[in-house]
Order: C-alpha cells, then sequence, then structure tokens
C-alpha cells in the first residue's frame, strides 16, 4: 500500500508537471519555475480540489495537488491495510491500536482539510 | 531550459535527502529545509511543507523495502506511533502553557545525554538477547532480520520498553508543543531504551515518521504552505533516493548507521541548546 500509494501519487504530480510544461510550450514561454514556486496559487481543501479537477482542459495545479493529497493520505491507507490484516490474523490487541491511529488521523483530516 | 534545470537541481538534492533519510529513518527534512532555503531561495513555509512531503515520501519509499527486507518490525512501530501521537496531541493543547525556551534546552540536554551514551556504544554490532520485559511480551516487541554482512538471522527482542513509550510520549510532546521533527529522538529511543538493533530502529522509524508526519500534514496543506511546484520534484527525488537508501542500509553495519546517525544527533542538540539559552 505504501508503495503503490507513493508511486500513485508521484505519477499525478508529475502528470501536472508535464501539463503545466505543456502549457508553457504552447504559449511559447519558458516555464519560469523560480518564481512559480513562490506563488500562494495553491488549492487548500478537498471541495476546491474536486471542484478545480472537474475542468477542461486539465488543470496542472489540480493534478499535482491530488497527488500530494494522495502522498498525505497514503500513510493512512497503509494502517488500513494492517488493520484489515490484524483483524482477519485475530490479533484484537493491534487492531485496536490500528484503529486509534485511523481516528486521530482522519481527525485531523477531516478538521483541517474539510473547509 | 533554466527552468528544467531548476527542477533536476531541485530534484537532485531532494534525492540526497531520500538516501540519508531512508537509511537513519529521518525522513530528509532535517537536510531539505536548510539546502531549500539557502540554495533555492525557497520561504520557510513552503521549505517545512516540502519537508512534510519528504517525509511522507521517504516513508512511502524506505518502509515498503525495510518492510520487505524484516528490517522494519510493524506491531513495533504501530505501538510507538500509538505513543507518540498521543504526546503530540496533549503537547499541541499545551502550547503557550510551557515556557519555550526551558522545553527546547530541556530537549537539547535529552539529545545531548543521548549522544554521549551512543558514543559509549558506538561499535556496538549485534546485542547479545537478554530477558524480554513484560510488555514486550504482551506486546510481541521482537522479530529478526536478515543480515547479509553477517550472513546470518539476527534476532533481537525489545527491553525496557516502558522507558522507551516514555521516551516516544516525551517526544511526541515536543514535537506537538514546539512543532519539531521527532525522528531522531524516536531512533534514539528505540536503540539506547529499548536496545534494539540500529538498522531495525532506523527502519521502524521510517515506518513511523509517516503516519506521524500524517497527523500533522493536514496543517500544512491547509495553510496552503505546500507548493505543488516544489513538492513534486521534491516527491520524485526523495523516493527515488529512499530506494537506494534502502537498499543501501540492508548492507551496512548497524555501527556504520550508528556513526552516521551521530552528528545529526549532535547538530539538533546544539540547535535546541542554542535556540533555549541565547533566543
Amino acid at each position: 500500500v505504501l508503495l503503490v500509494g507513493g508511486l500513485v501519487s508521484v505519477a499525478l504530480m508529475l502528470a501536472g508537471l508535464l501539463v503545466l510544461e505543456a502549457y508553457a510550450l504552447t504559449g511559447d514561454r519558458a516555464l519560469d519555475v523560480p518564481r512559480l514556486i513562490q506563488d500562494r496559487n495553491v488549492l487548500v481543501s478537498l471541495p476546491e480540489l474536486g471542484h478545480a479537477l472537474r475542468r477542461w482542459p486539465p488543470d496542472p495545479v489540480a493534478l499535482m495537488t491530488a497527488g500530494i493529497v494522495l502522498l498525505l493520505l497514503t500513510p493512512m491507507l497503509a494502517l488500513a491495510a494492517a488493520l484489515t490484516e490484524f483483524v482477519r490474523e485475530r490479533d484484537s490487541t493491534y487492531a485496536i491500536i490500528a484503529a486509534a491511529l485511523i481516528v486521530a488521523l482522519m481527525f485531523g483530516f477531516a478538521f483541517r482539510l474539510g473547509g | 531550459v533554466s527552468g528544467l534545470l531548476f527542477l533536476l537541481a531541485l530534484c537532485a538534492s531532494a534525492t540526497g535527502a531520500g538516501v540519508l533519510g531512508a537509511i537513519l529513518g529521518l525522513g530528509g527534512g532535517i537536510l531539505l529545509v536548510p539546502i531549500l532555503t539557502i540554495f533555492f531561495g525557497v520561504s520557510l513555509p513552503y521549505a517545512m511543507g516540502a519537508s512534510i512531503i519528504s517525509v511522507i515520501a521517504t516513508s512511502c519509499g524506505a518502509a515498503a523495502g525495510h518492510l520487505r527486507s524484516g528490517l522494519a518490525n510493524v506491531r513495533l512501530g504501530l505501538f510507538l506511533a500509538l505513543t507518540t501521537v498521543s504526546g503530540a496531541l496533549v503537547g499541541a493543547s499545551l502550547v503557550g502553557v510551557l515556557p519555550e525556551r526551558l522545553l527546547k534546552t530541556l530537549f537539547g540536554l535529552a539529545l545531548l545525554y543521548s549522544a554521549f551514551m551512543m558514543l559509549r556504544q558506538l561499535e556496538l554490532e549485534v546485542r547479545v538477547v537478554g530477558e524480554t520485559d513484560w510488555l514486550a511480551k504482551r506486546f510481541g516487541l521482537s522479530g529478526s532480520y536478515y543480515d547479509h554482512l553477517m550472513a546470518r538471522d539476527v534476532e533481537y527482542r525489545a527491553t525496557r520498553v516502558s522507558g522507551g513509550a516514555t521516551a516516544m510520549f516525551a517526544a511526541g510532546l515536543m514535537s506537538g508543543l514546539l512543532g519539531i521533527g521527532s525522528g531522531a529522538f524516536k531512533v534514539l529511543a528505540m536503540d539506547y531504551f529499548m536496545r534494539l538493533p540500529m538498522k531495525v530502529s532506523t527502519a521502524t522509524s521510517n515506518f513511523m515518521i509517516g503516519i506521524t508526519a500524517a497527523a500533522s500534514a493536514g496543517v500544512y496543506f491547509g495553510r496552503g504552505d505546500i507548493q505543488p511546484l516544489l513538492a513534486t520534484p521534491v516527491a520524485v527525488g526523495v523516493l527515488v533516493g529512499s530506494f537506494a537508501g534502502t537498499r543501501l542500509l540492508g548492507r551496512m553495519r548497524n555501527a556504520t548507521v550508528r556513526k552516521l546517525f551521530l552528528p545529526i544527533v549532535l547538530y539538533l542538540a546544539g540547535s535546541m541548546l542554542l535556540q533555549g539559552i541565547l533566543r
């Protein structure tokens, strides 16, 4: 789960970067990365990201942000996989520990990313 | 072309941070933040946001390999992550209540003491497996890994688990109170308090740092501190670096890892003491 999550996240982020580069090339303007990395043009909530991802042509910032969100969620997905495994093994102690950690992480995400 | 070169330079720096992060169980933020701010002119909030991305990407790349090789112990990682996250939650709720300078001084002194203890056992390769304490037995905190250099399986059992868990809680507390990473303290707690092999300590730390970083990642994202164009080359570089670091760790001696780790602890101790005493 960790590996797949990491690889898919990075693939999404790279896709966004390629789209950005393609827009720069079609606009006949070089990508000014040192200036762009100081830019505050970032998406900061999941509803905002969902809206940006539905746009066509694709929004490069939205694609990269989708990769970032997936990367940030990957540890939680790995914990969910561990929880499933512990339940299957009937290891109640570690199933409870994994569940407690997931609840703590979900609380953080729901609290901070919901708006 | 300059934009592409800039991205490649960012990616190369992140690769180096990923290699070291995977070996030392730290996530690479300690190297990446100064590199990004000094050499790439990145503002501190964005550098910190990139650092969180670096920690989680290192954890994804390294932990997956370490879990396969048996160096990372999932049960140990989850048990200790629970105490660290609990400490971080308590710490976050106490911000402003406890004096920051005193906390930094105490944290610096604790790190300095740990560095001294690490120095005394710098050459130690494998500890004799002693009696398991009751907490280790209750929570199944033991395991084994195949050591390529010794060409044999190395068995280990955690000891002094209550001390290790208390150190982890303290690390989480400091992390929540001061907003600093606690990767170094996690490794020290496993290596020194719980007497686990250094490679198991750093590999398990790699598994844990992703979980603890994810707990605070929402704050950085919600504040808009994760710049996608900066995060992308960092994530790519760190992930590639962490794959390489994972392979290297499997072929390193515990003593070598400890020698690489010691300067980081001394740097962190000095930095904390300076901030606590001088500021």
